[in-house]
């Protein structure tokens, strides 16, 4: 096993983490940080402006880098075992309707007057989750042909049902004009609610839909010479399909359902590590993994300190800068052919 | 045989997703012991005579052992209030959107439109978070987790609800008798404009304009609105009071079968002048046009719902009804 490439992934992602703890709207002094983290270390009180400072980290930058870093990872390796799964380059976690499904689940969520409550509050996450599951299977479901699916027909039904709930979403948007900043705000992927509730509520299903992925890294690379020679080689193609495809939507769901659509992680990180490191799936997924996260983070350290105290929505910090990032690594990628 | 496992897998999925969420109720409970960090959660016990205790808009209780010294604004209105009623000596912080009064503007932002910054909230060590109608539920949870005292002004719908608000906000900021004493001088100015219109049985048709980026289709004020309402009290025919919703759009068609007297610019501010007006294709032929009864108008006096409306009211009243009031 190559050592290397996981040692360059993991350093940019505790720079990335260390960079979202660091930086924010309110200066934290590098000392005091310091003087904050012995101070945890030894248990001991805090008295201003140091308390302060505590609390901040504590209580809204770590649950956030936290949220954002799971969000990534869920991105990043549905986006590598999406574009296996496919085989081919254009696929990213949205392309068979989560993003679109758990769109429509929000702004019809936030469509109704909830009570303000837990469960009042838990409506747009809640239902946005629902909804991708919902979506992925009706279109799992559109695109069976006897005892097959047919990636072609996936892709193809994902695309027309994604069309059809985004237009709806759209119209649904058009209709409840006093809700509209909020809903375009989730769509940008830049509404989440504050402290550690969200990132407890996403982890179990984060955990159990990774962690298939991290497992299928062999059977990916078998589905790469086409489903017959991948069956010939042993592979229950249908089977590890299913599985592959339903533990990747599962992760998407749960990280848009609370950070809302962050478009682009998912589409190019997988490629610059395909880029940089190799198409072996065994190692392309942890390090899209890993690559997301970092990636998510950096994008989110820009999007709340460019228009500070202001926050963009980091979707559009992700396609802004994602975009020429990617277009260089391309440019520069001396195998052209690597696909 | 594929579809029913994938189906039972499906449901325990939905099953379990609401699992979670139960589990994490607890956590609402850890973050409170994080109320200690921030001094205003902590004094509800030690003077318990004098305490104030409200519902909000959200239907929440909101308890104060006193009234509030730090308050952060996060909405316009509720900026404009705080400084009509004397408590702009209390305010700490305010959206990016609050601009009036003028001493408003010195006051450090901490978001705005795009996304509020809780790291600047909180470094405001504010006793007391003013959200209006414009914020979202999950605004007032995220400050609600963190430990800070969040009170939910309602958008009120009527010029009475508005007066409440203003008694409201006297109480939480200690300042009853100057809220009460605007909330007089206001009804005093109301009650005069009402004078000078009631015996008048001219109602112009009034069309007020929100947007025009798209002029066959611009959007205006609907039923039940604010403008909708005041123009009403102004005098004047609301056309926009015949569509649906608050913001309403009218087609050009529409507009010109209702041929309004008088055309108001709400988005005066965007940059529509009444000679751009006259230049759209299709609109010389309407009457307000050809007489020259096209207004450019301060929107924010009558977009956000605080004691500047009653200025917005009296502005309407002159250009609806110039006659009556020299």
């Amino acid at each position: 096993m190559k050592i290397r490439p996981y040692l360059y992934t993991l350093l940019f992602l505790i720079v990335a983490v260390f960079l979202s703890i660091a930086i924010g709207s309110v200066f934290i002094p590098p000392a005091e940080l310091g003087r904050i983290l012995i101070g945890w270390l030894k248990g001991a009180a805090f008295s201003e402006p140091l308390k302060t400072f505590a609390f901040i980290l504590t209580d809204i930058r770590l649950p956030r880098t936290a949220l954002v870093l799971l969000t990534g990872a869920a991105l990043g390796g549905s986006g590598a075992a999406y574009q296996g799964l496919f085989r081919n380059p254009l696929a990213d976690p949205y392309l068979i309707g989560v993003a679109s499904g758990a769109g429509l689940g929000a702004v019809l969520a936030m469509s109704v007057k909830w009570p303000y409550s837990f469960w009042g509050l838990m409506a747009v996450p809640g239902a946005a989750f629902i909804c991708a599951l919902l979506t992925v299977f009706l279109v799992y479901s559109l695109a069976r042909v006897g005892k097959t699916v047919p990636t072609t027909n996936l892709i193809l039904a994902g695309v027309a049902f994604g069309s059809f709930a985004t237009a709806l979403t759209t119209y649904l948007m058009l209709r409840s004009t006093g809700e509209l900043h909020r809903a375009i705000a989730w769509l940008n992927g830049g509404a989440s609610q504050a402290g550690w509730g969200p990132v407890l509520t996403v982890l179990p299903y984060l955990a159990i839909g990774l962690g298939i992925l991290l497992l299928s890294g062999h059977a990916l690379n078998l589905m790469q010479f086409g489903d017959d020679q991948a069956q010939q080689m042993g592979l229950p193609v249908m089977r590890a399909r299913t599985l592959i495809l339903l533990a990747a939507s599962l992760a998407t769901a749960a990280a848009v359902s609370f950070s809302g659509v962050i478009g682009f992680i998912g589409l190019i990180v997988p490629h610059v590590m395909r880029l940089w490191f190799g198409a072996d799936y065994r190692r392309l997924l942890p390090l899209s993994l890993i690559g997301g996260a970092g990636a998510l983070l950096l994008a989110d350290v820009i999007a709340r300190s460019v228009m500070s105290p202001q926050e963009l929505p980091v979707g559009i910090v992700t396609a802004l800068v994602g975009a020429p990032f990617f277009l260089w690594v391309l440019r520069r990628a001396k195998n052209q052919g690597y696909w | 045989m594929f579809r029913k496992s994938i189906f039972a897998l499906l449901i325990l999925l939905l099953l379990a997703a609401c699992g979670p969420t139960r589990t994490s109720t607890p956590v609402k409970v850890t973050t409170e012991p994080a109320a200690t960090v921030i001094p205003s959660a902590t004094f509800t016990t030690t003077r318990s005579t004098t305490s104030i205790t409200l519902t909000d808009g959200l239907n929440r209780t909101v308890t104060l052992a006193s009234p509030v010294q730090r308050v952060v604004s996060l909405a316009p209105s509720n900026t404009e209030i705080l400084f009509g009623i004397g408590a702009g000596a209390q305010v700490v912080g305010r959206d990016e959107s609050s601009d009036y009064p003028a001493e408003a503007l010195s006051l450090p932002t901490s978001g705005g439109y795009s996304g509020f910054n809780l790291e600047a909230i909180v470094a405001l060590h504010p006793d007391l978070v003013l959200v209006g109608g414009i914020n979202t539920p999950e605004m007032v949870a995220s400050l609600e987790k963190l430990g800070l005292t969040v009170y939910f002004l309602p958008n009120p719908a009527t010029l009475e609800e508005m007066y409440t608000n203003l008694e409201t906000v006297g109480t939480l900021t200690g300042h009853t008798a100057e809220a009460t004493a605007l909330e007089d001088s206001l009804k005093v100015r109301v009650a005069t404009v009402d004078e000078k219109i009631l015996p008048i049985s001219y109602r112009p048709t009034v069309y007020y304009e929100l947007d025009a980026t798209d002029p066959t289709k611009p959007y205006t004020t609907g039923p039940g609105s604010f403008v909708d309402l005041l123009i009403a009290r102004a005098g004047g025919l609301n056309i926009g009071a015949q569509l649906k919703g608050e913001w309403a759009q009218i087609s050009l068609e529409q507009l010109v079968v209702a041929n309004p007297a008088i055309i108001i610019l709400g988005d005066a501010a965007y940059g529509e002048t009444p000679e751009k007006v006259a230049q759209r294709p299709g609109w010389g032929t309407l009457t307000a046009i050809q007489t020259g009864q096209v207004f450019p108008f301060d929107d924010n006096l009558v977009s956000r719902p605080g004691p500047r409306l009653v200025d917005g009211l009296e502005a309407l009243a002159k250009l609806l009804h110039p006659g009556v009031f020299k």
